[in-house]
């Protein structure tokens, strides 16, 4: 007997029921679900959605522009993007390291202030020697972030604070002091900024002249690989890693089997903050060379979206990473060329948010179907065994 | 002094009516983290209502205000069913659907008064105009030495915001509705087993949330910028989540956290002025708050006591 749906049914078990690399298959099913969503926003306004997504590939480099300026090509555009997606490569893993202890670290946009204005100050205004500096600077990053993860870490370790509003609150509080100091001392009267840094500790090669083209060249996205590949080492083959991982499924179940429950917590939070201050560092010192006062950058929360679509695995949320950089900077040429409003962009994301929010109910109600299908074929079989 | 109190009292008020919309989401067990989405998207309905109605009437009345106001309540309580759908229908994870209703609100609002703006009054702007509220001096009360700044040009959403609240504790604390709600937060299985519908209640909640949060959104655009603009996402969502938390879910205990945030910030500002330090003194008054509530926290996380199915997903078949 078939019951109404049952084809659907059937499509969608096969779509992304339980099997090889039904995580993936769930990720690419969101985000199929929220370019449609963003297809019919674009048909809402008038704009032909196919053209409006061909110009996003081609502000992002992915797709020849039918004219460019000098100096610009293709190569450009796709390595201003990587540019741009480094910063949100590490912010999208701190995510996603406290995520896999269950804590939810959303001070990633403090902490990138706090260790960005750390290196501009200590780093940014002197005149070291490029090599020292740069190096110094990533040094300080990492130091800062940690140090603003480790005291929400231990915050929550020793007073069973919510580090969910203490994360909130240090966001507010790191915003407003850098805020403070940046207005008394380092402030830029014509931009309102602060003080441009030198290019000696810019972590982003910026117009560097080779053949006919103006490049920049990201010298920190090297590590971002290397980080990726350490954190995947990390979760996949070592005993920390394990345990971080049964803190975040079960608390009190690795309490039970013997795992230092506070201390893994803490080291998460330290592991998540330096990478915050990398992304930090590499995004005040890289794709900018100055910090706007009393801004949280968005690239902090955007990263909450992306380390859930990345499924918080590390080489997840490399691809994923890509993909919110590939909309969010080749919005600005499709805006341009489409006439619609840049806001778009971030409403995309926050669609696509949405969708990977439920990736969890996705995932259960296709497992559910599965077995639905399966005691239907039972039942079928029991009653015509010789048809 | 009096300036201490009429700005304490009307930063307070809007944080307490969000928190106690806190209070009822959290008692039902929906952790919500959106408060700050909810009053943003409030805001913005509220706004746009100003924008689309202010033609019709007459430059200078109020109606638009008391208007606004409800229809703000009615935004964020339709914005709040995306949540309590998240939450309650898909099972997502309640926090992290919290900050995604969050990011989206700043995202949706921010594109869409740009695009109505743009495409109905012809204006590059992501702003909504607001009337100027009356403010009110209470006749003989506001002549009292000292506690007189609390009856001294008081926002009229202020009495709208003291009645709702008092409505808002009767409620959860002297009807069966209300025990309802709290048992829901408490222990869903027994309102099953006693007939209860723990999913509509707990979606009812989370409207109700939505409803207040958008209130003191709408509050909050009124007595701090006049008009909506996306710098209303200033924290006041999570000040309030906070507030909430400092006082245990109890309505009572909240209103004092809030009057404490609310007075830290008047009075820090007040000394800023009084000593004469330049304006960029005030960004370390703004963080008044904010320590106040990381001390708080710390002190008082141990014996607090948070709703005990609080952010669990509701299974029948658990026990």
């Amino acid at each position: 007997m078939k019951r109404k749906g049952h084809g659907f049914k059937q499509s969608m078990v096969k779509l992304l029921g339980s099997g090889k690399n039904q995580d993936l298959r769930i990720a690419l099913f969101c985000i199929l679900l929220s370019l449609f969503a963003g297809s019919l926003l674009l048909l809402s306004l008038g704009k032909n959605p196919l053209i409006a997504y061909k110009s996003i590939l081609q502000g992002a480099g992915f797709w020849p522009k039918a004219r460019y300026a000098g100096h610009k090509s293709m190569l450009t555009d796709f390595l201003s993007l990587l540019n741009y997606a480094t910063p949100m490569v590490f912010a999208s893993l701190s995510v996603a390291v406290a995520l896999r202890c269950g804590l939810f670290n959303i001070c990633v946009p403090g902490m990138m202030i706090f260790s960005g204005f750390l290196a501009t100050v200590l780093v940014g205004y002197s005149g070291l020697p490029s090599f020292g500096a740069r190096f110094l600077v990533i040094i300080v990053g990492i130091v800062g972030g940690s140090f603003i993860g480790s005291v929400i870490g231990y915050l929550k370790f020793k007073f069973n604070t919510n580090e969910v509003v203490v994360s909130i609150m240090f966001n507010y509080i790191i915003s407003y002091v850098v805020s403070f100091f940046i207005q008394t001392k380092y402030i830029d009267p014509t931009t309102r900024q602060s003080l441009k840094i030198g290019d000696n500790a810019r972590l982003t090669l910026v117009d560097k002249v080779i053949g006919n083209l103006k490049i920049e060249i990201p010298l920190v996205l090297p590590l971002a690989i290397l980080v990726v590949v350490g954190l995947w080492f990390l979760f996949a083959r070592s005993r920390l890693g394990f345990e971080l991982k049964a803190v975040g499924m079960n608390r009190k179940a690795s309490r039970y089997a013997g795992v230092d429950v506070g201390r893994t917590m803490v080291i998460s939070m330290i592991i998540s903050g330096a990478l915050a201050g990398l992304a930090g560092v590499s995004y005040y010192l890289g794709c900018y060379a100055s910090i706007q006062p009393k801004v949280l950058p968005s690239l902090g929360f955007d990263a909450i979206a992306v380390a859930l679509l990345g499924n918080s695995s590390p080489v997840g949320c490399l691809f994923a990473s890509l993909l919110v950089m590939t909309i969010s900077n080749g919005t600005t040429y499709m805006s341009s060329t489409l006439n619609v409003l840049r806001e778009i962009a971030s409403l995309i994301t926050g669609i696509l948010l949405l969708f990977s929010a439920c990736s969890a109910f996705f995932k259960v109600q296709a497992n559910r179907w599965a077995q639905e299908l399966e005691d239907e074929y039972i039942v079928n079989m029991r009653e015509a065994p010789h048809e | 002094m009096n300036s201490i109190i009429i700005d304490g009292m009307a930063f307070s008020l809007p944080l307490f009516i969000i928190a106690i919309g806190g209070i009822y989401s959290e008692g039902s067990g929906i952790t919500n983290l959106a408060l700050e989405g909810l009053l943003g998207f409030g805001a913005f309905t509220g706004g746009l209502s100003v924008a689309l109605l202010s033609p019709l009437f007459p430059s200078g009345s109020s109606t638009t205000m008391y208007i606004a106001l409800v229809v703000a309540m009615l935004g964020g309580m339709v914005y709040s069913m995306l949540h309590a759908l998240l939450c309650i229908k898909f099972k997502a994870n309640q926090v992290i659907s919290g900050v995604v209703l969050n990011v989206l609100s700043v995202a949706l609002t921010a594109f869409l008064a740009n695009q109505i703006n743009a495409s109905f009054f012809g204006k590059a702007s992501n702003k909504f105009m607001l009337e100027v509220s009356p403010r009110i001096d209470i006749p003989l009360l506001s002549k009292i030495p000292l506690l007189g700044g609390f009856f001294t040009s008081v926002y009229p959403f202020e009495f709208i915001i003291l009645i709702v609240a008092l409505v808002m504790w009767y409620i959860l604390n002297r009807t069966p509705t209300g025990m309802r709600i709290r048992a829901c937060g408490d222990n869903p299985q027994a309102v099953d087993a006693a007939g209860g519908n723990v999913e509509g209640i707990r979606f009812g909640s989370v409207m109700v949330s939505g409803a207040l949060a958008g209130l003191g959104g709408m509050c909050f655009a009124y007595s701090i910028s006049t008009n909506f603009s996306p710098s209303i996402y200033a924290g006041f969502g999570y000040l309030s989540i906070a507030a909430m938390i400092f006082g245990n879910w109890r309505i009572g205990p909240t209103f004092f956290a809030c009057l404490l945030f609310g007075f830290a910030r008047s009075g820090g500002y007040f000394l800023v002025t009084k000593l004469g330090l330049p304006s960029s003194y005030s960004d370390l008054v703004l963080t008044l708050p904010y320590v106040l509530t990381l001390v708080l926290l710390i002190s008082f996380s141990r014996t607090n006591k948070a709703p005990r199915a609080l952010g669990e997903i509701y299974d029948k078949g658990k026990r």
